[in-house]
């Protein structure tokens, strides 16, 4: 008899003992999402209404899609960028190539991201977010294959029923559900979004170097040892080609052989630009066409040296002498690197 | 990696971890009020160097916030079964663009910077400054935080080993099936050897490959140069990985690895290069650069092989080093015809033309092409001189005579044969990588030149470069460009090479170093 009772008592005993070790199991599970809930509960209250909303919004629709979908924004700028250079291989790009519904979808995303993230944002109710969470899934990744969560984590049921019940919902439908419930909520999004897709433009530049791979690098420009160098503005109207800004200084009085600090004539600066229009109204105003700057270098010179044969013939055809030498001996043809007569 | 210690856990247990911790992510971008539980302020460690903010996650991992690193570090696991989880979705850029601003929402207050170097504090400062200057934005590199790579916040830490982060694991308990991908799209092998894979592929590239911040050009690797920079000794077809539409198999996404031997301070590890990435331009939004990255790293594991090295423009956890790219105009008027280089405003065409003029002829004597038989003695040179950097490759015959012998259009290599004794005292070398010219009527192809491994033992190295070239010049290419690697700064500035506009972070994979390290230091060239 006192076995018997010794049994009941152990076996009630384990029973007790093995429930409190389940319950302690349970606990441990769902103990970091409840802790959370405590948190952003002590939390909202402080802050605005509306941030409640946002950040589950954020969490619901694209977790941590938010980044993404920035990339994607840029992406799509991308797109109208080199739209052009792409047009010629556009034949087989039928249904494969990011259509306009994709486009839509990724700035819809993005704006809803961005709303979420900005907390004087409208409120959403559970039920919509859930919506746009499942459709967001179905047009991402398609139909529901995951396993099911765990029945204690209520939020990840709650995503997860929303999803699998959409079923084989194709993405494209998806897609274009997601766009209209963004449209019924905010109805203006679509003109923020553009604004968006503009600064966006302005920053893809950093997108495209931020690869994985190498990188393409070119010359930082670098002011040398010309920061001395006085310039008048006819000198400047020469080198920037700008006709109508000469024109008027030679009509004020300026000389057309104006030297700058180095010597260079408004001639020397239109050659060594290669403006062919300044260069022939600097010609038919009488322009020095033999004048030296401070090495002894003439308009040829110049135009030997950056092998403009255009501008080298018509300065010989206004007198230019092919024969002179600057301060190193050098006659315009031996500047130049591949032979050619004058 | 690190979720294999994780495998063991139920799917479901891993899937609401990971919900979890985007609940902790979002929360944390919100100030965090007085009373809040340890969650969210076990983390807020004290800021000694207040601007010093790295990075907004970093204190996800810091050694104080033991709950969260756990938390955290589940994430992957997660992330692994949930083929096409959000966790990477920072990727859906370009091309492994992991740079995600997080517009509006970080709040710089709840971020932990990187402790106060207490050894070698110059270059981790001038690391740290870097660092910042390329984080305009906070940016979030949620996958890079999951992968065995050193994080910021580890900087300098004396307390971690350097080497290895993850051991290897056995072979047998490598993913077997490849990464799912979205429905359109199926994985294929791309044998660089066949005329018509090879065409796909560089067609690929050169419509879709990196482009400067401009969109001015885009590199053009020849088929040439991606045959010869994918097929080394040893290497693995398998790592030559393309996507291709189902429906009509075009090819729209490209990633490689090929192996290498690298040496990291003693060790010489066998390691992959993984470079490559490419996305199609109209695919940019469907998220593949992740799974490529993923896909890529299991069939190096199954080879294996558990480090990598690899660049990138922007700055991931964590460079090992960062290098400056230098120019040295051969063309200077095309390359400012083109707008590679501009011309200041107080500087004339004509004389920038003369101050890049090079003498017609090098001027070393016995400077002349390197040929088969010169094999040995360059590789005895090479490991001679690659034994003085911290990282280098660990080049043998095999490896010499793939990457330096030259090739018509693809590799130039050039030596100086004592002409007294016939020794190799001095070597050069420099690889050829056009690239296409967009939008310009008069210039389609930008011919560049990159400098590849140089030595000088009795050259001045300054000569032997100016030697390089000289050649270069007379093989009408437009521009020589150089990182600031190795030896390199010493001819630089004399050579009239400019500073250019890219930065080029190096990177290894699960493989920690513990301060980076300075240009100078590093003796490794990925292409």
């Amino acid at each position: 008899m006192g076995d018997w009772e010794e049994l009941g008592q152990a076996v009630i005993i384990g029973l007790i003992f093995s429930y409190l070790v389940a319950k302690l199991i349970s606990i441990v599970l769902s103990f970091r999402e409840d802790h959370l809930k405590v948190v952003r509960e002590n939390d909202l209250p402080e802050v605005e209404q509306g941030s409640e909303e946002a950040e589950k919004s954020t969490e619901v629709v694209s977790s941590s899609s938010t980044d993404g979908d920035i990339a994607r924004v840029r992406d799509v700028s991308g797109n109208f960028l080199t739209e052009g250079s792409l047009l010629d291989d556009d034949d087989d790009w039928e249904g494969i190539e990011s259509t306009e519904l994709d486009e839509m979808f990724s700035a819809a995303t993005t704006f809803v991201a961005a709303t979420a993230a900005d907390r004087a944002s409208a409120k959403v109710s559970n039920d919509i977010q859930l919506q746009l969470y499942s459709l967001y899934k179905i047009s991402t990744e398609g139909p529901c294959t995951v396993p099911q969560p765990s029945a204690l984590k209520v939020a990840a049921r709650a995503k997860w029923n929303a999803w699998r019940k959409l079923g084989a919902m194709p993405p494209e439908e998806a897609m274009q559900k997601y766009i209209e419930i963004v449209e019924e909520l905010f109805p203006s999004w679509s003109s923020g979004s553009n604004m968006k897709n503009k600064n966006d433009d302005v920053s893809s530049s950093s997108a495209t170097r931020g690869t994985m791979g190498p990188v393409f690098s070119s010359l930082i420009l670098e002011e040398g040892s010309e920061n001395d160098l006085r310039l008048d503005a006819i000198h400047i109207w020469a080198r920037e080609g700008e006709v109508d800004g000469l024109l008027k200084s030679i009509e004020t009085g300026v000389s057309v052989n104006l030297r700058d600090s180095e010597g260079r004539t408004p001639l020397h600066w239109a050659v060594d630009r290669g403006h062919l229009k300044v260069t022939e109204i600097l010609l038919s105003r009488n322009a020095d066409v033999n004048a030296k700057d401070n090495e002894g270098q003439t308009s040829l010179h110049y135009a030997a040296v950056c092998e403009r044969h255009d501008f080298a013939e018509l300065l010989v055809r206004h007198g230019a002498d092919p024969g002179l030498r600057d301060e190193d001996g050098n006659s315009p043809g031996d500047l130049c690197s591949s032979p050619w007569n004058f | 990696m690190s979720y294999r210690k994780y495998d063991h856990l139920p799917a479901k247990f891993c899937d609401d971890l990971r919900l979890t911790v985007v609940v902790v992510l979002n929360h944390r971008r919100h100030p965090v009020p007085n009373g809040a539980v340890c969650v969210s302020t076990c983390r807020d460690k004290p800021n000694d160097h207040g601007p010093k903010r790295l990075n907004p996650n970093s204190p996800l991992r810091s050694p104080s916030a033991s709950p969260d690193q756990i938390v955290h570090s589940l994430i992957f696991p997660s992330a692994q079964q949930m083929s096409g989880g959000d966790e990477y979705s920072g990727f859906a850029g370009s091309s492994g663009d992991d740079q995600n601003p997080t517009p509006s929402v970080s709040n710089p207050s709840s971020e932990v910077a990187v402790d106060p170097p207490s050894i070698d504090g110059a270059s981790i400062d001038a690391m740290a400054h870097k660092i910042q200057e390329s984080l305009s934005l906070s940016k979030r590199h949620r996958f890079w935080e999951t992968q065995p790579v050193s994080q910021f916040k580890d900087l300098g830490d004396t307390f971690i080993p350097e080497g290895p982060i993850d051991p290897p694991t056995p072979v047998t308990e490598v993913k077997k099936v490849p990464y799912n991908l979205p429905a359109l799209y199926e994985w294929t092998t791309c044998d660089i050897q066949d005329d018509a894979t090879a065409a796909e592929v560089y067609n690929l590239l050169s419509s879709n490959y990196v482009e400067d911040d401009e969109n001015m050009f885009r590199f053009n690797y020849s088929k040439e140069f991606l045959c010869w920079a994918l097929r080394p000794p040893g290497y693995f077809k398998s790592w030559h990985i393309g996507v291709r539409v189902k429906a009509n198999k075009k090819l729209v996404a490209f990633i490689t690895g090929v192996p290498a031997k690298i040496r990291v301070r003693t060790d010489v590890i066998l390691m992959a290069e993984v470079n490559f990435l490419c996305v199609h331009k109209k695919l940019r939004s469907k998220r593949l650069a992740p799974v490529l990255i993923k896909e890529v790293t299991r069939r190096i594991h199954l080879e294996d092989i558990w480090q990598a090295a690899y660049t990138a423009g922007i700055v991931l956890p964590t460079p090992i080093a960062t290098c400056q790219y230098w120019h040295r105009s051969l063309n200077p008027k095309k390359l400012i015809d083109v707008g590679f280089s501009r011309l200041g405003p107080r500087m004339t065409m004509s004389r920038t033309i003369r101050l890049f003029k090079l003498p017609s002829l090098p001027a070393t004597p016995g400077f002349r092409k390197m040929e088969l038989r010169d094999i040995p003695p360059v590789t005895r040179l090479l490991k001679e001189y690659l034994s003085k950097f911290a990282v280098a490759p660990f080049f043998d015959e095999m490896d010499v005579e793939h990457w330096l012998l030259p090739r018509e259009d693809v590799v130039n290599s050039y030596l100086v044969e004592s002409p007294e004794n016939h020794e190799i005292t001095d070597f050069c070398s420099f690889y050829t990588l056009p690239s296409s010219i967009l939008n310009n009527s008069n210039h389609s192809t930008l011919k560049a030149a990159y400098s590849f491994y140089n030595i000088s033992t009795k050259t001045p190295l300054q000569q032997l470069m100016n030697d390089a070239l000289i050649v270069a010049k007379q093989k009408d290419y437009d521009v020589f460009n150089a990182l600031d690697a190795m030896e390199n700064e010493s001819f630089l500035k004399e050579l009239k090479f400019g500073p250019g506009d890219g930065m080029l972070h190096y990177y290894l994979y699960n493989y920690r170093l513990r301060y980076a390290l300075l240009p100078s230091e590093l003796g490794l060239v990925l292409l």
